[in-house]
């Protein structure tokens, strides 16, 4: 449900520029989503359809890359990947400690856009 | 056959609405107050806090509100009780608070008059994470009876705030939830966090929550 302002946003993105390049049509759109933003690829497609309906960009196709969370550590500033899934046996590879500071995973991008 | 182009972009999609909400942070600055984002769940219980809160702060500072309550205006009804000049935003079905709706409505708003304006952001552990309002303190409300564990399951609210606010102590008697789990848990993400476990009810953690707040909005608007 929440991937939906999002999917107006890219759209609304998407469009711009490519009218800037003066095309008639949109092919594929690449986007990168950090994990934290949980969005789901299946449910991406579904607002995408929706929302590219009777546009230039409509049947277009939506690729979406995930950007793995990770962490500084709060001790010894290694930086590690973490399970979002699993964070209860997150902790630090070098020294073992369970602090950390957001360093990666709640991007949102969009790489690019193919036209014709 | 048309040639087909690949246009880089490495937008951020949310680069409007963190414009917008620059021109926030902005318009705090020279207006000179405080902005205070509350996130939490449905029911966690914000407007009890805030309403402690303003008791509290009143003679000291002029408070300022933005509710953002979906269903009703139940809540800016009783903010304005208490004589605190209250902007009620119309969201409809919208689950998220935006930059822009802020901006829209501080306009709303005596300025010149507020040192603290409180946002009471729509009952919801996800969206409201997403979008940066342009808050000086960025923070989410978590109630004893909806578990320790949820910063395990919305890390991305955990990660954005400043200061977590464990409401309802007055229920820990009642619950299995465990506070030292609930810190370690979001010092994962966050080592920064700060956790005030505070009772509306009974007061309890309320004096120490208000000093650092008080010291908070000190050091933003160069009070000392
Ligand atoms: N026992 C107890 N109940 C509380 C506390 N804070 C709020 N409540 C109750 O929780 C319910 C929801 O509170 P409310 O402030 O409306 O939550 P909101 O939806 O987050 O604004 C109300 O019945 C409050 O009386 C507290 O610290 N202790
Ligand atoms: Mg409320
Ligand atoms: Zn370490």
């Amino acid at each position: 449900m929440h991937e939906l302002p999002f999917a107006k946003s890219i759209f609304h993105a998407v469009v711009t520029k490519a009218e800037a390049n003066g095309a008639t049509k949109v092919t594929r759109v690449v986007i990168e989503v950090g994990v934290l933003r949980d969005f789901v690829p299946e449910i991406v497609q579904k607002y995408w359809k929706y929302v590219t309906k009777g546009s230039m960009a409509e049947d277009s196709s939506i690729e979406m890359n995930e950007i793995p969370a990770t962490v500084t550590c709060g001790d010894c500033q290694t930086v590690y990947e973490i399970n979002v899934h699993d964070l209860v046996h997150t902790h630090c590879p070098q020294c073992g400690c369970q602090t950390g500071k957001m360093l990666t995973g709640r991007e949102l991008r969009i790489v690019g856009i193919e036209i014709e | 056959m048309k040639e087909l182009k690949f246009i880089d972009l490495k937008q951020c999609i949310l680069d409007d609405n963190g414009h917008v909400a620059d021109e926030v942070r902005e318009l705090a600055r020279q207006k000179k107050f405080f902005l205070w984002n509350i996130m939490s769940s449905p029911g966690a219980g914000k407007t009890t806090f805030i309403l402690d809160v303003i008791r509290r702060l009143k003679g000291e500072f002029r408070i300022g509100v933005i509710e953002g309550d979906i269903e009703s205006t139940v809540d800016a009804q009783k903010m304005q009780a208490l004589d605190v000049p209250t902007v009620q935003l119309r969201i409809g079905g919208d689950c998220h608070l935006d930059a822009a709706m802020i901006k829209k409505a501080l306009e709303n708003l005596p300025l010149d008059e507020l040192n603290i304006v409180i946002i009471e952001n729509i009952g919801n552990l996800v969206c409201p994470a997403e979008f940066d309002l342009g808050a000086n303190l960025p923070s989410m409300l978590l109630s004893v009876p909806e578990g320790d564990d949820k910063a395990l399951k919305y890390p991305l609210m955990f990660s954005v705030c400043k200061a977590l606010i464990v409401t309802k102590i007055d229920c820990l008697p009642l619950f299995d939830f465990d506070m030292e789990a609930l810190k370690i848990n979001t010092r994962r993400l966050n080592d920064d966090l700060q956790i005030f476990p505070v009772s509306a009810k009974t007061g309890e953690g309320m004096d120490e929550f208000i000093a650092m707040l008080k010291q908070l909005i000190a050091n933003n608007l160069q009070l000392l």
